[in-house]
């Protein structure tokens, strides 16, 4: 199982909370450390994607369980 | 004679005339006959496709979920203090919905028509700009970058003065604000309530 440096709980906001206090988290870290991100709006999963695809930090696990959605997220 | 439609158009053209009438009307205030007949087919037609008035509703509703505003690019693209990526969200949701202004009106008939469950539905709509004003401002008096105000009730003035922008422009077509486009209008009252939280830029 993957491990990870710092937890983030955006359970119950609204997209795009989660990717704002994701971008702030991860400002945090340094570089090969990794961020893990909960939400439950739906739209988070899309977001995610296209949050790593432009800022570049590599999404590592996207899972969903029980209206749910775990995010890894390694910075870089 | 009715032109004869694949299914798929058939479908879509049934969900965009009974947006036309729910946005007019309310859902209590149109029938499928009434759909039928604007569509110049049986309600048998209408059955095939939707099961029942309710569930052409939904459909309807669906499709506005479909297309819900993407904040990404919002977001990311831009300078990142509080007060620009409000304003550049604000702009993502306001032309959204100024694009098919039929969603504002079929929001009002559900808030007069008292249907909780609707109600929430176009509710939620809004959370993403809410919630964004809401748990910003409590980072933001802790920093120094606004004053202590009450965030919830900040949220609902935010929410307040861009839906009443809204309904000046796409609902009511007021005169009174015809000197401004939506944009410039939206702007200045963002700037006005950037002012009223004692907001100031990092």
């Amino acid at each position: 199982m993957q491990t990870f440096d710092r937890e983030l709980d955006t359970r119950g906001l609204n997209c795009p909370m989660p990717i704002l206090k994701a971008k702030k988290s991860i400002a945090e870290l340094d570089d090969g450390q990794v961020l893990r991100v909960a939400a439950t709006d739906p739209g988070a999963v899309k977001d995610f994607e296209a949050f790593c695809r432009q800022s570049g930090h590599e999404l590592l696990e996207s899972t969903a369980a029980d209206n749910e959605f775990v995010f890894l997220i390694r910075k870089h | 004679m009715t032109k004869r439609l694949k299914a798929a158009e058939r479908r879509a053209s049934i969900l965009a005339v009974a947006k036309v009438l729910f946005a007019d009307r309310g859902f209590h205030g149109v029938s499928v006959d009434d759909i039928a007949r604007r569509l110049g087919v049986s309600p048998a037609v209408l059955y095939r496709h939707f099961p029942s008035k309710e569930a052409l509703y939904e459909a309807v509703l669906d499709e506005i979920a479909g297309t819900r505003e993407s904040y990404i690019d919002a977001v990311l693209d831009g300078p990142d203090d509080f007060g620009s990526v409000l304003s550049r969200m604000t702009a993502v949701f306001v032309d959204s919905i100024a694009a098919d202004p039929d969603y504002l009106r079929m929001e009002m008939q559900a808030a007069l028509e008292h249907s909780p469950a609707t109600t929430r539905f176009f509710e939620h709509r809004w959370k993403s700009l809410t919630d964004y004003v809401e748990f910003s401002l409590k980072e933001l008096a802790r920093e120094g970058l606004a004053a202590h105000v009450h965030p919830l009730s900040a949220a609902l003035m935010f929410q307040g003065i861009v839906r009443e922008a809204l309904y000046a422009k796409c609902i009511y077509q007021s005169e009174y604000y015809r000197d401004y486009d939506l944009d410039t209008l939206v702007a200045r009252l963002i700037e006005l309530f950037l002012r009223a939280i004692g907001y100031r830029e990092p």
